[in-house]
């Protein structure tokens, strides 16, 4: 073992390095979010490349007697873009150290994302698409059902940093589980724009 | 001062410091329940060097039967062939060959970067034995007559979600990898100081990152496919089996020699004596060549059956550039090898060959695209291949895929040998260490060569091939035999080599020393990894250290 503590001994005309800041969780989480961009991405890219192959056969995209209603998704838009601004509350009101307001916020997001989901599930049951009933069925099953699982984690991402903040592990002076969860929900707000045009706008 | 979030469950030494009294540890909970990335760097090494062993029988033992597809003389028919085919091939990749590349990772690059532990220690625990747990389901799967050729079909879609969570726990391990070197490192360790390796490393979770949820996906639909029937033009088993082609099939698989090239020059630097001197250019080198084994691979996207295309254009042009990164690393750290003192060592000699190999394979593939090789093949052979889209589906591909897996356990090779000590506190034997590394070129090179010569003769590749009753393609197919036997007795020494040092039965000393921070410590490090957190202000830390005693 070589002795490092010479080498502590930094040389006088060496400005001091700034040091670093504790960033894991954040960054941990944007890397995830990169592989859930690039795995829902993958999924809607070959959702609409089967798609394009079933209409230049001359078939309709989708079953007949399949409708999707634009009310529900336009609706879960309005409410996951309304949760942002309810995610800036959280985030602004732990940078005052106001944890009431934060918590209040906090419960609102984990409210909209259980709203979300229900909505959803309520569309498809509206839309009389039965998961196995065709093959393409099951395929805007597996694109919806994906970004489905992506918010639920979201979910339980917020609350877990809700909690934790609760147990004073963050503070104004150390925002980093909530930004983390905040980055998480953001980018699922993203990832349902793309679903809500490939597969509710574009039919 | 960096720190990571969540510090390692068992650090006994720290334990002990702060309430005076040892905490006992157990094998199990030793083992089992451990977030010391020590302890999860060790077991990913360890079972991946033994899936490795495992592939490369399995490989040997499919590519005997190739040698006459007419006879039979091991499998029943054709469906068991490409089933022993495929378990090779995705038992090497994702059951033996990336996990030692991230055990080294999990081990290495806290060290390098002077962090306490790894990110997520916890996370990282977890996707070790996720992972393992899935390996174990997915070689189950196929026992079963699941897999993708399979006759049962629940037992194939078993063998869709073990692959699946084989991958979405690599992935997960990638994460805490990538984590550690962008946001756990010393003060004073910048981006442009990190070690090559831990910089390659880097570069690899990343691209793993981007490019494994693509397979994930298109496993979410292969499972969709078996359970619903639909894609009524892909939905045949063989289109199972192409899944895999995504990320075995060239530039994608250029991906497993990102860490090769940065285990290389970790290994040039220490064992000529000199430290590479230009370091940042070969960080940009291996960062650009990270990019070309993924950017291609991303803009010739398609869902399956991705072949080396000559009407690609992006996808050529990235395989024309992709050599220069390659070739400018080896140029940039072979200043070393000039002027310092090199001694004939494993590490050396499997990074070197490694890297070597991965440049001989780089341009094996080019051979593809390049219509005036083209030519002079045709010309030699006889055959009508002009339009080089004709070597598509041929064993071309898995030519390119051999040399590539033995440009991997290379670099394993390569790493296993180079922070052994540190790794076990035994030094594996560096003379059965340089035997292994033989073995392992040799392989590589013959396995590579029977199956891109059987490529240009025509020969379809698994599970198209059906006959082969041309006397020139039962030699290639010979050749393949000796390079994967070749390639499986390297295995067998590898494993041993770990097996006697990890047993402790080996060389106790520390057989060479570096510049980077992990020569810092002891052999294995103590929990916390260093006695204070280091202060570095280069890429040679140890390096100006020694340099300071000289002055003062």
């Amino acid at each position: 073992m070589t002795d490092i503590t010479v080498y502590r001994k930094i040389p006088d005309n060496v400005a001091a390095p700034t040091p670093a800041r504790p960033r894991v969780l954040l960054i941990g989480t944007a890397l995830a979010c990169i592989s859930a961009i690039m795995g829902l991405g993958s999924l809607v890219a070959f959702y609409a490349a089967v798609r394009q192959d079933v209409i230049q056969s001359g078939e309709t995209w989708l079953p007949s007697g399949v409708t999707i209603p634009l009310t529900q998704p336009n609706m879960m838009m309005l409410t996951l873009w309304f949760s942002i601004l309810i995610m800036v509350w959280a985030t602004y009101s732990l940078g005052v150290d106001d944890r009431s307001n934060m918590h209040i916020a906090l419960g609102l997001i984990v409210l909209m994302g259980f709203g979300y989901i229900a909505q959803t599930m309520f569309l498809l049951e509206i839309m009389n698409l039965g998961a196995a009933s065709d093959s393409r069925a099951s395929l805007i099953y597996a694109v919806i059902g994906a970004h489905v699982v992506y918010m639920a984690i979201a979910m339980l991402f917020v609350a877990f940093m809700g909690i934790r903040t609760l147990g004073g592990d963050y503070s104004a002076r150390d925002r980093e589980g909530i930004y983390a969860a905040a980055m998480f929900w953001y980018v699922g707000v993203f990832l349902y724009m793309i679903v809500w045009l490939a597969i509710y706008i574009t039919k | 001062m960096a720190l990571t979030e969540t510090r390692p469950e068992t650090q006994p030494a720290q334990a002990e410091a702060l309430d005076g009294e040892a905490v006992p540890t157990t094998l199990i909970d030793g083992v089992f329940g451990s977030g010391d990335h020590k302890t999860i760097g060790r077991l990913w090494i360890g079972a991946g060097a033994l899936m490795t062993l495992v592939a490369l029988v399995v490989s040997l033992v499919s590519a005997i039967e190739l040698i006459d597809l007419e006879a039979f003389a091991i499998f029943d028919d054709g469906d068991q062939l490409t089933q022993a085919w495929s378990l090779g091939r995705d038992l090497l990749l994702f059951g033996g060959l990336v996990p030692i590349f991230v055990g080294l990772a999990t081990f290495i690059v806290p060290l390098q970067v002077g962090s306490p532990s790894i990110a997520f220690p916890r996370g990282a625990s977890a996707a070790f034995w996720s992972w393992f747990v899935a390996t174990d389901v997915l070689i189950l799967s196929y026992l079963v007559n699941g897999g993708p050729a399979g006759g049962k079909l629940d037992f194939s879609i078993l063998w869709v979600l073990a692959l699946g969570t084989m991958v979405v726990s690599i992935g997960w391990a990638l994460i805490c990898i990538a984590t550690t070197v962008l946001a756990a490192r010393t003060t004073g360790m910048s981006l442009e100081r990190v070690p090559a390796a831990t910089w390659s490393f880097l570069v690899f979770s990343v691209i793993g990152l981007f490019a494994l949820p693509i397979l994930a996906a298109e496993l979410v639909i292969a499972y969709l496919d078996l359970r619903y029937g639909f894609l009524p033009d892909k939905a045949s088993r063989a289109g199972l089996v192409e899944i895999m082609n995504g990320v075995t099939a060239a530039p994608a698989v250029y991906w497993l020699g990102v860490p090769v090239l940065g285990i290389a020059v970790d290994a040039i630097g220490v064992h000529t004596g000199r430290p590479v001197r230009f370091h940042k250019p070969i960080l940009a080198a291996i960062g650009v060549f990270g990019f070309m084994a993924f950017g291609a691979d991303f803009f010739s996207f398609d869902f399956r059956g991705r072949m080396v295309a000559a009407d690609n254009g992006m996808l050529v042009v990235a395989l024309l550039a992709v050599m220069l990164p390659i070739l400018a690393t080896l140029a940039l750290a072979g200043e070393s090898m000039g002027k310092g003192k090199p001694k004939v060592t494993t590490p050396l000699a499997a990074g070197l060959l490694g890297g070597l190999l991965l440049l001989a394979t780089a341009g094996v593939a080019l051979a593809a695209v390049v219509d005036p090789i083209i030519g002079f093949i045709e010309t030699l052979t006889g055959n009508d291949i002009t339009v080089a889209n004709k070597l598509e589906g041929t064993t071309f591909n898995e030519g390119i895929r051999a040399m590539m897996m033995g440009v991997g356990l290379l670099g394993a090779i390569a790493g296993v040998h180079h922070w052994g000590h540190k790794i076990w506190g035994y030094a594996p034997e560096d003379r059965l260490g340089l035997l292994t590394v033989l073995a392992a070129a040799g392989g590589t090179v013959l396995w590579g060569a029977g199956n891109v010569a059987a490529g240009f003769f025509d020969q379809l590749a698994l599970p198209a091939a059906n006959s082969n009753p041309d006397d020139i393609l039962q030699i290639t197919g010979i050749v393949s035999v000796v390079g994967v036997a070749l390639l499986a007795l390297s295995g067998v020494l590898l494993v041993l080599n770990i097996l006697g040092a990890a047993a402790g039965r080996l060389n106790g000393v520390e057989p060479w020393t570096g510049a980077t921070l992990e020569w810092a410590t002891d052999s294995p490090p103590a929990p916390g990894n260093f006695p204070e957190m280091p202060i570095v202000a280069s890429a040679t830390p140890l390096a100006d250290l020694a340099a300071d005693k000289g002055d003062s």
